[in-house]
């Protein structure tokens, strides 16, 4: 309580406030910049972020759109590998040129003081140089492979289909994120063999509170309590877990021990705890009947966790850590002397009681989850004698909290999904819209890649790539629905969506539109941070974007 | 061709090749844009010379917003914006750097865009929304808002609807409204009078956390409610009418300890710096990438609205971007009791005896309504009015009085609040 007496003045009060103040210092600058983001990803993923090294190819709206969205939020460092030379169609695309003036200079160069002057804790290089030259040495490769993560814009097909050939090879390489756009049309592809989420932020919910399975001091105080001794205020605020518990064990009593399963069971059972009431308006007992379904729906192990299970590691996984860790929630389920499900997470919602009730049960519920967490830990002591002692208590801790909802996923090469006709054609027939996009721009890459079609200005003779532009001149609607029949195979019939999609790129080959570039610089940059922070779920295939009809998609995922 | 067209514009900030991304969208129609679209010098004459937009906001969206529209084309931008910057906005808010806290929103963001994105003209307002009159909206052509704010919204929503003429097709300004949180937010498409306007989709937004004052009193479960306790209860009590200032750290210091001093009190824990200042200001988390994301598809329907060039998000695109991307495009449905757009009465079927109070209770509790101290009165009598005093004092008798001893079945009464940009006709009916 406080100790400031209700008749002081305005004078003392401020005083009050410099005074409790004084002891107590408000975040510092960096956690007052950040404090937003924190509020997501929080110091574990803001950590990352800062070690993170990301390499971009191209400096073109996009790349520096998806840029922008990686420095304001604090990555460690970034390098444009770029070799163009500002056009003045770039100049007027792009929001980090510095407008005509960087017209003829090299582009990166340009680029890369606009985007550090966003965050002065950010590290950022322009490499002038050509990503295919850099693939052809060793040295080259090497460079790319030390990234933490590769973007790349609109590259040429066979560039690309070597890039990702290189990332591809070793587990131990960056991720690729492969965006290609044209006009309102875009996607963009995540390379990656494969990712272990141990925060997916996907359940807001509170993991099973154990009221079918109650440990021992949860068990006793409901069983112990005698409700007809409560005055009516404490039988008001007993807790509805302990409600639920009691009733549970009292309904198993008088059927078998079995729980309540059919409808009419069901139905008797929430009867069961309505008697239980003294009054007709007492807020624990609405929350124990509202909750009720944390009786129905309480499975031991979540269905798409028992089947990471069975999820066998890749042998040269850089995730052996997170593998142990599965390997080791399979052991604890399995134990004969544990409690046969996933261990307690040790979170408590709010519910209608007192103060003394709900620190008591939060004190019962963090106890056990901390008998349950040295248990996990003792077994994977034993299943993990040489890994164990290298994970951190935070990461165990972590991943037993998260343990009703980690997830992995498993991709594929970039261009994979393009090589398989009958996954086409059949992807065709379900997402028609989705499909045709990624096919449309697929059909456009491969013809930039046959004949890209320049148009140069003339009076700029200096330079000889100064002021050329791709300008997608052999683009043309039967090139592309040629391309898309060879995808896809020559006896698919196209549909409606195929001539729609080709349409709007074939209307504008090579626009890199500013709205597109800002739409795919959040979107890719959003995903870059997931991979980054191994927090929330990233794309598992390609995600397709329409700005006409303005829809997403996924599409060619594992 | 086009753009030696666009250079004897005499625009002398336009170069060659300036808008050749753009303009391969502007010189062609697509398939699906519609048969009215003029491609060439016509529309992009109009989209740089003589189209005027509003941008409401110069935050995390606004930014981005106005980096766009500079980019798209839009030369001539005006943009309102009543805060300044503070440092937890460098974040997202690309346009300001550390040296800007302090300045103005608006004025910081215009003259960053000028200097970056040569021959556009950008207006800022430091001001409020509120402060500007029918004359004022009524010389753009398209409004964009990127605001935090459901009241502003609620009011340059009503605002833009009422200046709606049937006779004066110009009377009617597209409003483009988006809106993130997290990694989540959504994009739409208000023509007024002819969609879902922002009213009609209130019902649509998350009820805020609020705990009942006998918990934050008397049973404190979380460090939420010691912090409550600490804002709400004792502020005012060891302060009096001093006002607390958020924005102020000392304001907030002295929350914290008290929160924290409570907390131990009762054996809670969890009591942060950070978390006292997310309960007191109803801090939403933001990021620059769904910021980037939502205003891109604005200022995407924005430009396809002003050239015709494509057809335009009808009405309303939702993202999560946490676990995967999923999104939802889809047409939210105008409604015929939006007390803004809809023309009828809202209709409610209350018992006969319920009491004025409970009746202005279940008014503040709506999520189709969201008032907050509402004044009622009928056509004919004065019910309940929050101010002036005198009137107050003198209707504050009928607040116990039941409503059916004050207006008969099937009669209507005015809602009036000042949160409120429009008057709320009620139609009452009895049990």
């Amino acid at each position: 309580m406080s100790a400031v007496s209700e008749s002081q003045d305005i004078e003392q009060a401020t005083a009050a406030i410099e005074q409790a103040t004084a002891a107590i210092q408000q975040p510092d600058n960096k956690t007052r910049r950040y404090d937003r983001q924190l509020r997501l990803w929080a110091a574990s993923g803001q950590n990352a972020l800062e070690a993170s090294r990301i390499l971009v190819l191209s400096s073109s709206a996009t790349a520096t759109a998806v840029l922008k969205n990686l420095v304001l939020p604090g990555i460690g460092h970034f390098t444009i590998l770029d070799s163009a030379v500002t056009s003045p169609a770039d100049a007027g695309n792009n929001f980090f040129l510095a407008g005509p003036s960087s017209i003829g200079k090299p582009r990166a160069h340009e680029a890369v003081p606009l985007l550090r002057e966003l965050n002065d804790s950010v590290e950022g290089e322009a490499v002038v140089k050509d990503v295919r030259e850099l693939l052809k040495t060793d040295e080259g490769r090497a460079f790319v492979s030390g990234f933490s993560l590769v973007i790349a814009h609109n590259l040429r097909k066979d560039t690309l289909d070597e890039l990702s050939k290189l990332l591809w090879a070793d587990h131990s390489n960056p991720p690729l994120i492969a965006v290609r756009s044209a006009g309102f049309l875009a996607e963009f592809f995540i390379q990656y063999h494969e990712r272990c989420v141990a925060q997916p932020h996907t359940d807001d919910n509170v993991p099973s509170l154990r009221i079918i399975r109650p440990f021992p001091a949860l068990s006793k105080w409901a069983s112990e309590l005698d409700f007809d001794k409560l005055d009516p205020t404490e039988h008001g605020h007993v807790p509805f877990v302990i409600i639920l518990v009691r009733a549970v064990e009292d309904w198993k009593k008088t059927h078998d021990g079995k729980l309540p399963s059919t409808t009419p069971e069901r139905k008797a059972f929430k009867e069961q705890i309505a008697a239980m009431r003294k009054k007709i308006d007492e807020e624990n007992f609405d929350e124990a009947e509202a909750q009720v379904w944390r009786i129905w729906r309480d499975p031991p192990v979540p269905g798409a966790i028992q089947s990471l299970f069975s999820l066998a590691p890749p042998s040269d996984s850089p995730n052996a850590v997170f593998h142990a860790l599965l390997q080791t929630l399979n052991a604890f389920v399995a134990a004969p002397d544990g409690p046969g499900c996933l261990p307690l997470s040790g979170a408590l919602p709010d519910m209608r009681t007192d103060t003394e009730s709900y620190v008591r049960l939060q004190t019962v519920y963090k106890d056990w989850a901390a008998v349950e967490k040295a248990k996990f830990k003792e077994l994977l002591q034993k299943g993990f004698p040489d890994l164990a002692p290298t994970i951190s208590d935070e990461e165990i801790d972590t991943f037993v909290k998260n343990a009703h909802h980690v997830r992995v996923l498993r991709g594929r090469r970039w261009s994979e999904w393009d090589a398989d006709k009958e996954a086409l054609a059949s992807s065709l027939t379900i997402s028609p819209r989705e499909t045709a996009a990624h096919l449309g721009l697929a059909a456009l890459s491969a013809l930039l890649n046959k004949a890209p079609g320049k148009r140069c200005r003339t009076g700029t003779s200096d330079h000889a790539s100064r002021g050329c532009v791709a300008d997608g001149s052999t683009v043309t609607v039967d090139g592309l629905r040629a391309e898309v029949q060879q995808l896809v195979g020559q006896d698919i019939e196209l549909p409606e969506d195929v001539d729609t999609a080709i349409g709007e790129i074939a209307r504008a080959p090579t626009a890199d539109l500013p709205n597109t570039a800002a739409f795919l610089g959040g979107m890719v940059a959003q995903e870059a941070i997931k991979m980054i922070t191994k927090q929330y779920v990233p794309v598992n295939g390609y995600c397709v974007i329409d700005m006409v009809d303005m829809w997403t998609g996924t599409v060619g995922g594992q | 061709m086009a753009t030696a067209a666009v250079l004897s514009n005499g625009n002398a900030a336009d170069w060659a090749d300036r808008y050749y991304h753009v303009d391969q969208i502007l010189d062609r129609p697509g398939p699906r844009t519609d048969p009215s679209f003029l491609a060439g010098e016509e529309v992009k004459k109009f989209l740089r010379e003589k189209s005027k937009i509003l941008v409401i906001g110069a935050g995390g969206l606004g930014c981005e917003i106005l980096a766009n529209l500079a980019l798209s084309g839009f030369k001539d931008i005006h943009v309102i914006d009543m805060d300044t910057i503070d440092i937890s906005n460098l974040n997202r808010q690309f346009l300001f750097r550390p040296k800007d806290v302090g300045q103005p929103k608006a004025i910081v963001a215009a003259e960053f865009i000028m200097n970056r994105v040569p021959g556009v003209k950008v207006t800022p307002y430091f001001g409020k929304i509120q402060d500007k009159d029918d004359d004022y909206y009524m010389q753009f052509n398209l409004v964009i808002c990127g605001l935090d704010s459901v009241e502003a919204r609620r009011w340059i929503n009503a605002t833009l609807v009422n200046m709606v003429d049937p006779e004066e097709p110009e009377s009617l300004k597209p409003l483009i409204d988006g809106g993130t949180e997290g990694f989540k937010g959504q994009a739409r498409v208000i023509l007024p009078t002819v969609t879902s306007c922002y009213e009609c989709s209130l019902d649509m937004l998350n009820k805020p956390t609020t705990f009942p004052i006998c918990t934050i009193a008397n049973t404190p479960r979380l460090p939420e409610h010691c912090i409550e306790w600490a804002s709400v209860l004792e502020w005012p009590r060891v302060f009096k009418d001093k006002k607390m200032d958020t924005d102020d750290p000392e304001h907030i210091g002295w929350l914290y300890k008290t929160a924290l001093a409570r907390a131990k009190e009762f054996k809670i824990e969890g009591v942060t710096w950070s978390l006292t200042q997310g309960v007191v200001k109803n801090i939403i988390p933001a990021i620059a990438s769904t910021n980037a994301i939502i205003a891109a598809s604005c200022c995407n329907e924005a430009f396809k609205i002003a050239t015709s060039s494509a057809a335009y998000l009808n009405n309303y695109f939702m993202l999560i971007g946490t676990d995967g991307v999923y999104s939802f495009t889809f047409e939210h449905q105008k409604r015929d009791d939006c007390p803004v757009c809809g023309g009828q009465a809202l209709d409610i079927t209350i018992s006969k005896e319920w009491t004025v109070e409970r009746l202005i209770e279940m008014l503040v509790e709506r999520q189709d309504v969201q008032v907050k101290k509402p004044s009622m009165a009928t056509s004919t009598k004065q019910i309940y009015f929050q101010a002036p005093p005198q009137l107050e004092a003198l209707t504050r008798p009928n607040l116990e009085k039941k409503v059916s001893s004050l207006v008969d079945d099937g009669d209507y009464i005015t809602v009036t609040a000042s949160t409120l940009p429009f008057d709320l006709t009620l139609r009452v009916q009895y049990t």
